[in-house]
């Protein structure tokens, strides 16, 4: 037994409180670093020493084995499965809290506004159908109605033509993040391939797998291939998105955009919108996260054409589209469902001109064509068909001579108001559209949003709940915790002068037999 | 469970971020007034809201369309009033001249008041309303009479000016030039309404003096009074129907006005007191808030 023994017990416990006031240190340094999980240096009692003389083990002091994170990683693997729905819902609530400002309902200038005033003024009409400046007003308003839904339906492309932009930055995220996962997962494998473990990195890819979770919905796997020289096992990392490995350990399989060739809409989709695929050219489905949020907002046609089974754009563009041209044939022609009463074509304006078509669409640069052109092919539901919201238009003949507006049933009779009445009656008729009259259409448009955009309020509500309990459960388990460490650090820092006294105390013991003894 | 700093500031965050977001909602309520401002807020009370918003747009206009039709019939009655006032005097000197006592002199006399009269008639067979002729069926910008007393137009009696009142209600505002000059039938261009020709016989039997022919003026003027009344009868009928619905449209807008203030207006004097409530409670989470994060052992430690 060496004569300095002590000496180096007592250094062994200096090493020792100070390289747990370095794992103190780095935690209190990282209290506020976001993903950080705390950090304990495993200590134990270094191998003791047997004495010759029977007397049993000697201590040889304390030494630390490891410095560990604190992590339950089940807590990560939650946390992503609930972030991929936080991602959709929020993603969705955004974009239809937007769709359904465009309605502007309830309110004094929205689709009940216009429609009120527009028959109102037809309603003044019917009274003293000679008069021009009626005849004006009735046109003006015919115009409003018409460009309410022209303004609602660009605004809808416009939002379709920005959530496309948005899916290719998310896209170049989630290839961002896949690289600097791949990235991570190399510098993890070369730290711990001498049996560490990567503290601060497994941190960081934990922190950059939350992100990746929110975008779109992946399964993270640490798959064992085999063993390491050191004995433990050799782990990759796979995340796979919809059944593909999209970060395969080192290697990242990239994500990628195609310009659709034809559209998945054809009726109401704007063209060349992205698709997402694999850079390998394999088609993917997915299936959560605000990816799948954004796709199913901007292609969500109700199933339509193969399309996702959510109302998104598309669908409402859809159901506008199918208001205009049922709303138009009855009002133009009389047609409702397969009856026929007289309509705007069947009546005589005050110039005794008929067969005018009162609403048409809009033709070459932005200007409402004829009801002579419009009806050109002599198929009126071919007609019809051409018409879109965006399109919907009040006819040129009525915005060039208002007089053309046909109120009387008979030529030349102005007091006459058997047409127009015909026309008032049918705005109550409950057989226009299967869901009713013409505003209960619209009605049941923008209550479907609503009760749309209140379940992705709600489910966005709790899916973000449980993340934050998640999180706070993650916080509990990982976070540090300033009184521990200022505690634990009083403690390591009492053993480490009580060592201190004891290098004191054995130079006074060495003191007294070098120096005194045996003079 | 172990609590660590982050956790409460975080926690502490999160609770205030709701406070606030409830705050924000009762404060938005309060300056609206409204329940919602968007449809997801409620979409039951968003699906009544347009729904009654329709109806009162509806009677307001019904409602104004009744207040025309009444102005339309009020001009009608008036002419016919007119009309019923002229026959009775023409029956009053018809009387005169057919007794024995009337002189020659006093017969000219007659004669020439008889003419003002028809004249006057023609006159009031072109009654107008705002610029519009109301007896002239759907030909309402041209006379139905001329100067003489002949038809300009043909004038249908199924000519009825239909006024929308209500939902599927509707009332006919006009008496057609043939109703009333024609004794019920048809106007013809160019041809006399049996009323004027009947005046004219009157002029006649008065020029020739021949008492018998101007007893027979006597009973088709009786015969045409009587027509008259029937057609005012007819006018007071629909005039009473209008100021029925009328009344009905005036309860009827009250009344969905009330549903929709039910529906969509807040009660402010809850609103409020929610509002403070909440408010308290931020105040709380504030300063509870701020007593807790600031402290930790280290602030114990000399």
């Amino acid at each position: 037994m060496s004569s300095f023994f002590g000496f180096n017990v007592a250094v062994k416990g200096l090493f020792t409180a100070q390289r747990n006031m370095d794992v103190i240190n780095h935690n209190i340094n990282n209290v506020n670093t976001p993903g950080y999980s705390r950090q304990v240096a495993i200590q134990s009692a270094s191998n003791p020493m047997s004495l010759f003389n029977g007397t049993g083990m000697l201590g040889t002091g304390s030494e630390v084995l490891a410095i560990e994170r604190i992590r339950d990683e089940y807590l990560d693997y939650k946390y992503w499965s609930e972030n991929v729905s936080y991602g959709e819902w929020s993603a969705k609530k955004a974009l239809l809290a937007d769709m359904e400002v465009t309605f502007n309902e309830p309110s004094d200038s929205g689709f009940n506004a216009v429609i009120n005033d527009f028959y109102n003024s037809l309603q003044e009409l019917a009274k003293d159908p000679s008069n021009d400046a009626i005849r004006a007003l009735v046109k003006e308003q015919g115009v409003t109605f018409a460009r309410y839904f022209n303004n609602i339906a660009s605004h809808f492309e416009e939002l379709q033509f920005d959530i496309n932009n948005q899916i290719k930055t998310v896209v170049t995220d989630i290839n961002s993040l896949g690289a600097q996962i791949a990235q991570l997962n190399k510098q993890i494998y070369t730290a711990e391939l001498d049996g560490n473990t990567a503290n601060d990195l497994r941190d960081k890819r934990t922190l950059l797998i939350d992100e990746l979770s929110k975008l779109v919905n992946i399964d993270v796997n640490e798959v064992v291939v085999g063993k390491l020289p050191n004995g433990k096992d050799d782990k990759r990392m796979v995340i796979t998105i919809s059944g593909k490995a999209f970060v395969d350990n080192f290697d990242v399989n990239k994500l990628d955009i195609k310009q659709r060739a034809n559209k998945l809409n054809k009726d109401e989709d704007i063209p060349n919108l992205y698709e997402v695929v694999w850079e390998d050219g394999n088609s993917l489905s997915i299936r959560g996260g605000e990816l799948k949020g954004l796709i199913d907002v901007r292609d969500g046609n109700d199933g339509e054409n193969g399309s996702p089974q959510y109302k998104g754009i598309p669908y409402y563009i859809r159901k506008l589209n199918e208001f205009v041209r049922t709303f138009a044939k009855a009002f133009n022609e009389g047609i409702v469902g397969s009856d026929k009463v007289a309509g705007h074509v069947d009546g005589y304006g005050t110039n005794g001109n008929t067969g005018i078509r009162f609403f048409t669409m809009l033709g070459t640069e932005n200007k409402s064509i004829s009801s002579a052109d419009f009806m050109a092919s002599g198929d009126i539901d071919a007609a019809y068909e051409m018409l879109t919201a965006k399109n919907f238009a009040v006819s040129s003949d009525i915005l060039d001579n208002p007089r053309n507006i046909a109120t009387s049933d008979t030529l030349n009779e102005v007091g006459n108001i058997g047409n127009i009445n015909s026309i008032l009656i049918m705005r109550n008729n409950v057989h226009m559209f299967k869901e009713g009259a013409p505003e209960d259409f619209m009605k049941s448009i923008i209550t479907t949003l609503a009760i749309d955009s209140q379940q992705s309020i709600r489910l966005s509500s709790i899916h973000r709940n449980m993340i934050e309990q998640v999180e706070n459960q993650r916080m509990s388990d990982s976070g540090v915790s300033l009184d521990e460490e200022v505690a634990s650090l009083v403690k390591h820092y009492q053993a480490y002068s009580a060592a201190a006294q004891m290098i004191n105390t054995m130079s006074e013991v060495y003191d007294i037999l070098i120096n005194r003894v045996g003079l | 469970m172990r609590i660590t700093n982050n956790m409460i500031v975080n926690n502490m965050i999160n609770n205030i971020g709701k406070n606030l977001a409830r705050m924000d909602k009762y404060q938005q309520m309060l300056a609206t007034g409204k329940k919602i401002t968007v449809p997801s807020d409620d979409p039951v009370v968003a699906a009544r809201a347009l729904k009654l918003r329709t109806d009162v747009a509806q009677i307001e206009q019904y409602k104004t369309n009744v207040e025309d039709a009444l102005s339309w019939l009020e001009i009608t009655e008036s002419a016919i009033t007119n009309v019923g006032d002229i026959l009775q005097r023409a029956r009053e000197l018809a009387v005169q001249a057919s007794s024995g006592t009337a002189t020659e002199e006093d017969t000219k006399k007659i004669r020439q008041e008889v003419e003002q009269l028809k004249n006057q008639l023609i006159k009031l067979s072109n009654s107008t309303y705002a610029g519009r002729y109301v007896f002239s069926g759907f030909k309402t910008d041209t006379k139905l009479m001329d100067d003489n007393g002949f038809f300009n137009i043909n004038v249908n009696n199924s000519e009825a000016i239909i006024f929308q009142i209500g939902i599927s209600d509707s009332i006919n505002v006009n008496v057609t030039g043939g109703d009333l000059f024609n004794g019920g039938a048809a106007a013809g261009a160019g041809t006399k309404g049996k009323l004027i020709s009947d005046f004219d016989d009157y002029i006649n039997a008065l020029d020739l003096g021949d008492h018998s022919q101007i007893s027979d003026a006597i009973a088709k003027i009786d015969e045409n009074l009587n027509h008259v009344l029937r057609i005012r009868a007819d006018i007071g009928a629909r005039y009473n129907r209008l100021e029925l619905t009328a009344d009905r449209l005036d309860i009827d807008c009250l009344n969905f006005t009330k549903l929709m203030s039910e529906n969509e207006d807040v009660d402010q004097a809850e609103n409020i007191l929610l509002l403070k409530t909440e408010e308290n409670v931020y105040r709380a989470s504030l300063s509870g808030g701020a007593r807790i994060i600031q402290t930790s052992l280290v602030d114990f430690l000399k």
